[in-house]
């Protein structure tokens, strides 16, 4: 049998009576009598929603029981006691009106998901001791803040159950709507609880009670209000209820599970080491991207290219831009300037010693060494005779057709300017440079390399570059 | 390179984490503007990412090089040498 306070007094009821939900609160208020968890119809470990839920089956027999100002205080006393006793058989049901660890007045037997009014008919009873807003707020907390640790609430409940209206500043930031709602329906409840007596049979749906609960008081609460708030409730259930499960992870830590706070760090420092290389990988595949002819997969290698590629394209850059500054200029002009921005490139240097290396089998060993050893490695590779060169995968591979310039060096700076030409596909090399471009940039290595270079095996096109030669001779003479 | 092993969670890559090391720092030096900044603390990422934006720059810079040429190249006699010089530089 159980006890039950019904109309402000209380009521032997048989645990059948009452709905599944109900039924455990009745068992909660009565502490003599502890129901079995297995009696208890909705799964004891619910979400924290059922918590609250739970909450508010709790609230709607408690509002069902005439809640005076002593009574539903002296009931909530009773039922956190009973409560407790019941609720640590199940583990999931969350007092319903918990604020957070620091106190949880009542778990409420683990009743049917309900809405979370109920809860708030709890915090209600308790409320009119207290401010009203408070224990809305308070029941909103009760419900999520129930999950985590049940036995802890269930010793603080007790301390709640008396202290229920001063916690509410503490879970006030939880589920507003809900104990809004919820405080609304005990205030309606309150009023009509002589006229809900008969609503003790608690049916399933703690809304059907606490609208006939309301519906007699006046409350200024429509009932759309209070589904909204439930829903609110709801939401706020979830946000709740993730506080409190952060609290209860915090809890855990409190607990010292200093195990868990490294264990976490770690698994932080594993995140962050892991977004920070997907990040660089990211970054290195949109970087093949931009490579051409890039068909490395390493890391290492890719790098490498890259870096090549940088260089060479400075120094096309480099090339292009000067020619620009050049080409209006006449080579008598050229001449002039050319040895001042020539002879300090890098760049040049490069190019000659890729002309040299490229070129020909010339004995200007010393050249390419020299000079392509700065930036072009594979310079001394291109030395092969005809158009094409060995060049690095990313180098710009591109025949010059038309160098007519650099055909048939009549001379050896043509033949210097057609290997050049030639070699140019790389894009560092930007031995395209005329003649006079070349002897100025290493004007010393040029004029070896032209008395060297006396037969040049140039395939080129024969284009007249006669006239080029001429020049040549005439200018770097 | 042995010595420099680092973070167990790579592992063997720690030979490869150094070449990386190397190649991220000799890409920094050709790259501006991070050789202009405080080099210490750029991370790899910050490199590559500055190191495809250059390169995107001086793609852009031969394109336009090449468009200024090729003009140039059409007001000049195309059978003289600087023809032949603008042909070079746009054909790399």
């Amino acid at each position: 049998m159980e006890l039950l306070w019904q109309n402000g007094q209380v009521v032997m009821q048989s645990q059948t009576q009452r709905s599944g939900h109900k039924k455990s609160k009745y068992d909660a208020v009565i502490p003599e009598h502890t129901r079995p968890p297995a009696a208890q119809p909705p799964p004891v470990n619910q979400p924290q929603n059922p918590q609250l839920f739970m909450q508010e089956d709790e609230m709607a027999a408690w509002l069902q029981c005439p809640l005076g100002d002593d009574d539903p205080f002296c009931a909530e006393l009773l039922y956190t006691d009973s409560r407790n006793a019941q609720s640590n058989n199940t583990a999931a049901n969350l007092p319903p009106i918990s604020p957070p660890p620091p106190r949880l007045p009542i778990h409420p037997p683990p009743p049917a998901p309900r809405r979370t009014e109920l809860p708030n008919f709890l915090h209600f009873s308790r409320m009119t001791n207290n401010n009203n807003n408070k224990s809305r707020y308070e029941s909103e907390a009760v419900g999520p803040s129930g999950s985590k640790s049940v036995d802890s609430r269930f010793d603080a409940s007790s301390n709640n159950a008396s202290g229920g209206g001063r916690g509410l500043a503490a879970t006030r930031t939880m589920s507003f709507g809900a104990a809004a709602s919820a405080g609304k329906d005990a205030v309606t409840c309150e009023t009509s609880l002589t006229s809900s007596t008969g609503d003790s049979s608690a049916s399933g749906s703690l809304s059907a009670e606490q609208m006939s609960i309301q519906k007699p008081p006046p409350p200024p609460l429509p009932v759309e209000d209070r589904k909204r708030k439930e829903r609110v409730a709801d939401d706020a259930e979830c946000q709740s209820e993730d506080v409190e499960f952060e609290s209860g992870s915090g809890k855990k830590q409190t607990r010292g599970s200093s195990s868990t706070k490294r264990s976490r760090a770690a698994e932080v420092h594993n995140l962050s080491e892991r977004r920070r290389r997907d990040r660089i990988n990211e970054k290195m595949r949109s970087l093949q991207e931009l490579i051409p002819r890039c068909n490395k997969s390493d890391k290492a290698s890719m790098l490498d290219e890259a870096i090549e590629y940088l260089k060479s394209l400075q120094l096309q850059v480099q090339m292009m831009s000067m020619g620009c500054g050049m080409v209006p200029m006449m080579f008598p002009g050229v001449q002039q300037y050319m040895p001042m921005g020539m002879g300090m490139g890098m760049g040049m240097g490069m190019g000659m010693g890729m002309e040299m290396g490229m070129g020909m089998s010339r004995p200007m060993m010393p050249f390419p060494n020299v000079l392509a050893g700065s930036t072009m490695p594979t310079a001394p590779a291109t030395a092969h005779m005809g158009p094409r060169f060995p060049l690095p995968p990313f180098r710009m591979q591109t025949m010059l057709p038309n160098d007519p310039s650099r055909v048939q060096a009549t001379n050896q700076s043509e033949h210097m300017l057609n290997s050049l030409g030639t070699q140019n596909q790389n894009q560092s090399r930007v031995t395209n440079f005329a003649d006079p471009y070349q002897h100025y940039f290493t004007p010393q290595q040029m004029r070896m390399q032209l008395q060297q270079n006396q037969a040049m095996p140039q395939p080129s096109s024969s284009k007249p570059s006669s006239s080029m030669g001429p020049e040549n001779q005439e200018s770097h003479q | 390179m042995s010595s420099r092993r680092s973070r167990q969670s790579s592992g063997s890559p720690s030979i490869k984490d150094d070449q990386i090391i190397e190649l991220v720092s000799k890409l920094r030096q050709l790259v501006p503007e991070i050789r202009d900044r405080r080099s210490d603390k750029v991370s790899a990422s910050k490199v590559l990412q500055e190191t495809c934006s250059y390169i995107r720059n001086l793609h852009r810079e031969v394109d336009d090089l090449s468009e200024r040429l090729s003009q140039l190249l059409a007001t000049i006699d195309a059978d003289s040498a600087e023809a032949a010089i603008i042909r070079s530089l746009i054909m790399q």
